[in-house]
């Protein structure tokens, strides 16, 4: 898409309407031979389309792939949709979906006490046995209260650090690196930050953390730790980069198609796809 | 490196028969399986008898492809009753089959006072236990001396229908293909039962299926072996009794004259000519099961099952060693092949480690030499420890093995090496970078003899293993997953991070597949997380806008209809919306107006099911009824018209619903004529096909009961018309028929395929062990 951006500004063409429209079917030609859709004539498709078209995505499969998803990552009002609009039996209960899910929500926010006393409702043992986990969490909240305090008054992250954190870096070498690093965080003004510093700062690491202690309380329900979805996109990339490495014959380039709707988006009167 | 082999030539034996060298485990060992089996009807004569005519008909049915073998055997020690069983005589598998039958009925060993036993009984007392096997054992020999009844070689991992499935290779694509062929042509031969069976039972022995024998054959037929009887689906109509009948012809069939073609002696199975390299794409070649009675070395004997070798002595000439094939090759799209074989008693000179080789060759390398001297042959040698890879001269790999020890051959075709194992125990590796892509051919497990009397027992995975192969598999299969967890994502959307990828995948398809609800919802509380994760000062997070489009609400309305069984609906709904989609769609229109029929049938079925149960409640209850009468008026009031009708002469109700039945018989009777009239000029094989199929399900009271036919009635068949019809929806409105999930989903399969070709990484991982970490929904 970029590539066409440039083009057009190599052209020094004004993008006009009439012309984005040009390049817009241009682009949809383009995009059509790369994913192979069946309605639209497709002549050079290469085998390998043909035979991923031949193969048939059972319904059921895709459709407990969907559910397993929205279960495991945390989505209970999606999750009890599909259930009635799929007429699939739940996989967990609806209440225990949404205790997950409370629970990220308030590490998304930010608000790791209530997060830590939440977890220590549904699961009085999972810290205790996770020290790891415990610890990111620990951590996390201290890069909430030096957020807060931002240049103010730094007493209550300095407070928090030596009683809950300290004692634990203290055994563990990789702890210590940790809590030195975030400390790093009181000293120096925010906004001229190196990169690894200031990614303790981005919300990555809210989402990180959330993940992590979905992950574990899945663990020690199921014994499983993500959804199945993840394995099959993972698998997908894994597959096509051994098989380009072992030089089997494939298409230069394998779309999945994800981007056909973004398209219809462009038509019914959004922005076009074709902006940096 | 000197050759053994050819030391020990000029001093060997080969001497033809040794009247006196009759091995002592012969008298011995079954004894120690009959006591486990413990079974004593040695004395049923019905069974001998049919034994008995089960060799005098194979006989003759199937001439000995080896009669000079049967001459050097006749010429042996061993008890004549064995040849009168005559089993070698019966060619490639068949014979195999026969020796089953023999093997299973154990009541077809007379007792024969003084008289030694089959020698192949043998092989399970050493799966019973191992000990008899070192060198005499006197006090085992006479505590045996009165049980005389071999029990079966155990094989639990060949199921009843006579499927081979090595505990590892369980849960591999290639296993589960294989499966499925198995299947398949267990379906078609039953469904051609009728015409197929009326020529086997004209053909073939009626005693090669006594008790019951399944045909183990089955799994190992050649693709297209069953291609021949084609289903006559006409005579679908019989019960299920007549059913059972037919199946079992079926398999008397396989044994004789139906795969004759196959694996008879002339179609020699598993043949010399290498004819089971079936160079077809997408074939997948069946798994070793034994050895090849068609590719040995005269001097060898191929014992019992087929899982046995044994060196008879007769002179070879010049040749330096005797070597027999697998009946089929270790398919590198398993990944990884094993088998072990087990040397049983030898000679009686006592030689603890006889010249024995065990390993893998094409079929280009010749069985008169050991494994391993020759071009494309790979071989581990049990007289001086040694491994020959390809040349004569070997190289010091690893200690001996003889008698008693159990050596495995594992095959890495991902890694390209192979290594041996000794009593579970796995020695290093023998062959690195084995050039697999210049063998000519395909690699066979091939083990070699020299000496008279030398003994082997192979395991192809019939059964447990001593080596822990599973365990093996397993650390392969890890290692593979771990790269695929480590696997980067971002390559697939550039821009996207792997849970913004697997977040959109999941938004489209629920948008493509008209989930419309659940899309929304799930919109939202997408929202809401991001919303959450949104730090002061950044940009306020913008909403998901989920289409509320015409279309997605029209098509989930057809969908819906279709899942709750109203055809009907579901085509005014279509045609009203999308005037041209069954205009266009023969094949969805004709699939829609066979699932109306099948619901007609269903909803009389169901009807039926509740007559018959109140017929069954109206002949309990009048007793108890009579009793507590008023008591149950008065509680029912008005509305218990059911029990009431019952009270009064428990058959009103009925009667009423009965005939509300005959409606819905005559309605569907009329709809079927219908639907037939208008396709019958249609040429599709299918039509015709699908039109037979359903059309049977009238010749049954209740098709619900009958579980050949139920099936054709499940829900499933709703979710599968309303998928197709989405799907024809779709393309008629310009869209992709699959939503990119399911792109993702059919790329990787094609993916996996192409890794799994030459048994690189592929083989050990499959989409279906995705799906099947999914827990099974539960209610909440």
């Amino acid at each position: 898409m970029s590539n066409w951006s440039a083009a057009l500004e190599l052209s020094g063409l004004d993008t006009d309407s009439a012309f984005q429209d040009t390049i817009l079917a241009q682009f949809r030609e383009s995009y059509d031979r790369m994913n192979s859709s069946p309605s639209t004539a497709t002549p050079l498709q290469h085998a390998f389309e043909k035979r991923a078209a031949d193969v048939k995505a059972p319904k059921s499969d895709i459709n407990a792939l969907i559910l397993d998803y929205l279960t495991m990552e945390g989505y209970p009002k999606a999750a009890a949709k599909f259930c009635k609009e799929a007429n699939l039996q739940p996989q967990q209960p609806d209440l225990s979906i949404q205790t997950r899910q409370d629970i990220q929500h308030a590490i998304h926010s930010g608000n790791i006490e209530t997060a830590i006393s939440s977890l220590n409702e549904l699961d009085p043992e999972l810290l205790d046995t996770d020290p790891d986990l415990h610890f990111s969490l620990l951590r996390l909240q201290l890069v909430e209260l030096i957020r807060q305090c931002n240049g103010g008054d730094i007493s209550p992250a300095l407070d928090f650090a030596t009683k809950k954190l300290a004692p634990r870096a203290a055994t563990n070498r990789d702890f210590l690196n940790d809590l030195e690093q975030t400390m790093a965080l009181i000293i120096f003004p925010h906004d001229t930050l190196q990169p690894e510093l200031a990614a303790l700062l981005s919300s990555d690491l809210r989402r990180t953390t959330a993940t992590k202690v979905n992950e574990a309380v899945l663990l020690r329900q199921n014994r499983r730790r993500e959804a199945a979805i993840r394995q099959l996109v993972r698998m997908r990339a894994w597959a096509e980069t051994s098989a380009r490495s072992k030089k089997k014959d494939l298409p230069e380039s394998i779309g999945i198609g994800l981007n056909e709707d973004s398209m219809e988006y462009g038509e019914s009167g959004h922005e076009p796809m074709i902006t940096t | 490196m000197t050759n053994p082999y050819q030391q020990q030539h000029g001093s060997s034996s080969f001497t033809g028969s040794d009247p006196g060298g009759l091995p002592p485990l012969n008298v011995r060992r079954p004894s120690y399986a009959s006591v486990v089996s413990g079974s004593n009807n040695n004395n049923n004569p019905a069974a001998r008898a049919a034994a008995a005519r089960s060799g005098a008909f194979s006989h003759i049915l199937n001439p000995s492809p080896d009669a000079d073998q049967q001459h050097a055997h006749d010429s042996s020690p061993y008890p004549t009753r064995y040849d009168g069983m005559s089993y070698t005589q019966l060619g490639g598998d068949d014979d195999a089959a026969a020796a089953g039958v023999l093997n299973r009925g154990g009541a077809l060993w007379p007792p024969r006072p003084g008289s030694s036993f089959p020698y192949f009984s043998r092989a399970f007392d050493l799966y019973m236990s191992k000990d008899p096997l070192l060198a005499g054992d006197p006090a085992a020999a006479a505590s045996s001396e009165d049980v005389r009844i071999p029990a079966p070689i155990p094989a639990p991992y060949i199921s009843a229908t006579g499927f081979l499935a090595p505990s590892y290779l369980r849960g591999t694509s290639y296993l589960q293909k294989l499966e499925e062929r198995h299947h398949a042509r267990l379906l078609a031969e039953r469904d051609g039962g009728l015409g197929a069976g009326g020529a086997g039972s004209k053909a073939g022995p009626p005693a090669q299926s006594v008790g019951g024998i399944p045909s183990r054959l089955a799994s190992n037929l050649p693709p297209g072996a069953s291609s021949t009887h084609l289903p006559a689906v006409g005579t679908k109509v019989s019960g299920t009794a007549h059913r059972g009948v037919a199946y079992d012809v079926v398999e008397k069939t396989h044994f004789a004259g139906g795969s004759g073609g196959h694996h008879g002696i002339g179609g020699g199975g598993g043949g010399i000519g290498g004819e089971d390299e079936y160079g077809d794409a997408g074939a997948v070649s069946p798994l070793p099961s034994r050895w090849n009675r068609l590719d040995k070395e005269a001097a060898l004997e191929v014992l019992g099952d087929g899982y046995e070798v044994r060196h008879t002595g007769r002179p070879t000439g010049d040749h330096e060693a005797s070597a027999v094939r697998a009946d089929h090759y270790m398919a590198p799209a398993c990944g990884v092949y094993y088998f072990e074989v087990t040397v049983l008693n030898t000679r009686s000179d006592r030689v603890k480690t006889p010249p024995i080789a065990i390993g893998f060759a094409s079929k280009e390398a010749s069985i008169s030499r050991a494994p391993g001297w020759e071009p494309d042959s790979w071989g581990y040698h049990g007289d001086d420890g040694n491994s020959f890879a390809s040349q004569n001269v070997g190289k010091p790999y690893a200690e001996m093995y003889g008698v008693g020890d159990t050596v495995g051959c594992l095959v890495n075709f991902r890694l390209n090496h192979a290594l041996f194992t000794k009593n579970g125990r796995e020695l290093s590796i023998a062959f690195k970078d084995i050039p697999f892509k210049d063998v000519k051919g395909k690699l066979y497990p091939i083990v070699g003899l020299k000496k008279k009397e030398d003994h082997i027992m192979a395991n192809f995975g019939q059964r447990p293993f001593m080596f822990d192969i599973d365990g093996y598999m397993k650390r392969q299969t890890s290692m593979i997953e771990d790269e695929i967890r480590a696997a980067d994502t971002t390559q697939l959307v550039p821009g996207l991070s792997e849970t913004e990828i697997i977040q959109q995948l999941v938004l489209q398809f629920l948008q493509h597949d008209g989930y419309v609800e659940t899309a929304r919802a799930f919109a939202e509380e997408l929202h809401a997380e991001k919303s959450a994760l949104r730090l002061e000062g950044e940009e306020p997070v913008q909403g998901i806008n989920v289409r509320d489009d015409e279309d997605a609400h029209n098509r989930q309305r057809i969908r819906r209809a279709v899942l709750e069984g109203d055809i009907d609906s579901a085509m005014n709904y279509t045609r009203l919306h999308y005037p041209t989609v069954l205009k266009e769609n023969l094949q969805v229109y004709f699939r829609l107006r066979c699932r109306k029929f099948i619901e007609m049938i269903r909803r009389e079925a169901e009807l039926n099911m509740l007559l018959e149960e109140r017929r069954g409640a109206a002949a309990r209850k009048p007793h108890q009824q009579a009793d507590d009468n008023d008591e149950e008026m008065l509680d029912n009031g008005g509305g218990g018209d059911l029990d009431m009708s019952m009270t009064e002469d428990g058959g009103n109700g009925v009667a009423a619903d009965a005939a509300g039945l005959s409606k819905l018989s005559q309605e569907a009777l009329t709809y079927g004529m219908e639907l037939r009239g208008e396709f019958r000029g249609d040429p599709r094989r299918e039509t015709a096909k699908q039109l037979d199929e359903i059309f049977s399900l009238i010749a049954y009271p209740n098709p619900l009961r009958v579980k050949e036919v139920a099936h054709l009635l499940d829900g499933s068949g709703r979710v599968a018309v309303a998928e197709e019809l989405n799907s024809a929806i779709l393309m008629s409105l310009g869209k992709s028929s699959r939503a990119a999930l399911e792109n993702v989903y059919a790329q990787t399969a094609v993916l996996l395929e192409d890794l799994r070709q030459d048994g690189g990484d592929g083989a050990f991982v499959t989409l279906d062990s995705v799906v099947a970490g999914i827990p099974p929904s539960r209610v909440g």
